[in-house]
């Protein structure tokens, strides 16, 4: 790459990511005069997926240590909000909030447990906090109401029609990924990738690597959390599968789908992989299988996923136009 | 408690850890050798399920020794299973990042999964006691049933035979000497791709002879898969990642906190497994047999 094409790329980057950024939301706020309530759906639980995608990449692709059980912070923002609006007689926003707030705490016990750990060691031991939460919540009839779940959740009436929590969601989502953009592109975002690349280096320098371990997963937690509340509230039910850790690879295979090297993968990847589900599901009732394929084409052939794909023609288009203007 | 309790769920504990033994000790074998945790391990248990059930109740059903035949046919079709995925899909991974190689076997895991579901259906399967051990056995004044002593018999004859083949041949010295340097045993001229290829071969070979194995005492049906793959992580945690005595160790601890998990707490037990393996993992990560990395 010539110098001249990096400051192009510099230059050109904020007009070409914030035009398209005004595009794709000004495309969702009419989205819905355009399509049906039953496609609709569909982006919302694209926009939720993606909130939980990007919140987990954080951990995967950010600090590079693989969070093998984020369904279980997914299900624990779920539960709490959905628990909160069926036990107690709080607000709705209320509950809302609670939902990642108790989530994020969650992720500062548990994090402060799995940090200790690195590779396989700290994938293994989410899992088995995630595994902890899903066993509590399939098991504890009284309280989560076991394998039937919790059902028939109220949601204030001002956000009953899809249209209404369509916009709201999108507000939500809006405003985590804007988040998660500016933590990534802080200093301690850049401390987090430092440690991915080279931890003792970083550690040599004076940062406190564990610390920032533990905020990064609690922040993940944070998000996770915010997602699993979201889906309550636009499903109105919550079940004990949403802590399985099946439902756990669904995340990480969003974020692997789209790349996880680069911000908006986990955006692509999440509305890649509902758009194929319910494409697949309305052919056949195989969605696995095709799935399967999926997953061994993605690992053989496309390692930097769909984003990292796409970035890496549009960097050839880029790089080919730098030589014309040189 | 009364003692009567307590040696039967010791008994029962013991045959249920020795059956999961022959799964998690090919889990072990797999992650200690090629560094890979292979999720599908729990697939080609299942596939030996169901196999099982298939010969026995389906091909076979009026051939009154049919178990012991699909007991020396069925792993070693599911063998042919693990040969097939090694050579079309993990040879290529083994140096890939962590998280590609887990992503992988999950595909596989799913593909193995729905082709189950379309050969043999959502249904539950049940496969009866082979003859000769659907008895029960006294001892002490307390009976059991012929069939879990021998699962343990079995368990324990299928880590003595693990064990000569890891300490006096050849396969299994070079096994060793993989675990602790694959590079050097590379560099010696040893051909170490195809030794992946034996272990994975022999592994699955054990999850499919697991998988008949328990075939009488289980109900066989779709999701057994990610069930007896759970299991088999807490085992190889608690033991030590790698390490196959650790496994043996693992697969005991595992088997007696489950039986007497569900005197204590019945809907609680599997979280006592996972408490366990949390503990394990805070306080030992390398587990109780491994060697620290």
């Amino acid at each position: 790459m010539s110098i001249q094409s990096k400051v192009f790329t510099k230059r050109g980057w904020w007009n070409w990511s914030g035009t398209w950024l005004l595009v794709v939301l000004a495309f969702l706020i009419v989205l819905p005069f355009l399509i049906k309530s039953g496609s609709l759906s569909s982006v919302i639980e694209m926009m939720i997926m993606s909130v939980a995608a990007c919140g987990l990449n954080l951990m995967i692709g950010y600090s590079g240590m693989v969070n093998f059980g984020p369904a279980g912070l997914y299900a624990f923002g779920a539960y709490t909000t959905a628990l909160l609006l069926v036990n107690t007689n709080m607000p709705f926003w209320f509950a809302m909030i609670a939902g990642p707030v108790m989530t994020a705490i969650a992720g500062i016990i548990i994090g402060w447990f799995c940090i200790r750990l690195t590779h396989i060691y700290f994938a293994l031991l989410t899992l088995a906090f995630s595994q902890l939460i899903y066993t509590i919540v399939y098991k504890w009839y009284g309280f989560t109401g076991g394998d039937t779940g919790i059902v028939g959740i109220r949601v204030p009436d001002l956000l009953a029609p899809l249209n209404h929590y369509y916009y709201f969601t999108l507000v939500i989502t809006f405003v985590s990924i804007g988040l998660m953009w500016i933590v990534v592109h802080s200093p301690f975002g850049k401390v987090v990738q430092a440690f991915r690349e080279n931890p003792e280096r970083t550690e040599s320098i004076g940062v406190d690597i564990k610390r920032c371990r533990l905020k990064v997963f609690v922040l993940q937690s944070f998000f996770l959390g915010a997602a699993g509340s979201l889906y309550c509230g636009f499903n109105h039910n919550v079940f004990a599968n949403y802590a399985h850790w099946l439902k756990g690879t669904e995340f990480i295979l969003s974020c692997l789908l789209g790349g996880i090297y680069n911000f908006f993968g986990p955006i692509v990847g999440a509305a890649v992989y509902i758009f194929l589900e319910q494409l697949v599901i309305s052919y056949t009732e195989y969605w696995p299988f095709i799935l399967g394929i999926i997953i061994i084409l993605l690992v053989m052939f496309l390692e930097g996923g769909l984003a990292g794909f796409i970035s890496e023609k549009f960097h050839i288009i880029r790089m080919r136009y730098d030589d014309t203007q040189g | 408690m009364p003692i009567e309790t307590l040696i039967r769920q010791t008994m029962s504990g013991l045959s249920m850890g020795m059956v999961i033994f022959m799964i998690a000790v090919g889990l072990c074998l797999i992650f200690g050798t090629v560094r890979v945790l292979n999720m599908a391990h729990g697939s080609m248990y299942m596939v030996g399920a169901f196999l099982c059930y298939w010969f026995n109740n389906v091909l076979f059903q009026h051939f009154t020794g049919s178990f012991w035949v699909v007991a020396i046919v069925a792993p070693l079709l599911v063998a042919l299973v693990g040969l097939a995925v090694e050579m079309l899909l993990f040879r290529h991974i083994y140096s890939r990042d962590m998280i590609y190689q887990l992503i992988l076997t999950f595909g596989v895991v799913l593909l193995i999964g729905d082709l189950c579901k379309i050969i043999w259906g959502v249904e539950y399967h049940l496969v009866s006691y082979p003859r000769f051990l659907d008895g029960a056995v006294n001892f002490l004044g307390i009976t059991f049933p012929t069939y879990n002593i021998f699962l343990i018999i079995t368990g324990v004859l299928v880590f003595v035979g693990l064990w000569v083949l890891m300490q006096h041949t050849r396969v299994g010295r070079i096994i060793r000497a993989i675990t602790y340097d694959r590079d050097m045993v590379n560099a010696l001229g040893v051909n170490v791709r195809r030794t992946y290829t034996v272990i994975f071969v022999l592994s699955c070979w054990l999850a499919g002879l697991g998988g008949v194995l328990t075939a009488p005492i289980n109900v066989i049906t779709l999701g057994i898969d990610a069930e007896i793959l759970i299991e088999c992580f807490i085992i190889v945690v608690i033991g030590g990642l790698g390490s196959m005595a650790g496994a043996f160790v693992g697969s005991i601890i595992f088997g007696l906190v489950n039986s007497f998990g569900i005197l204590i707490a019945p809907r609680l037990a599997i979280g006592f497994s996972f408490l366990l393996m949390a503990f394990i993992l805070i306080i030992r990560p390398w587990g109780l047999m491994g060697k620290p990395e």
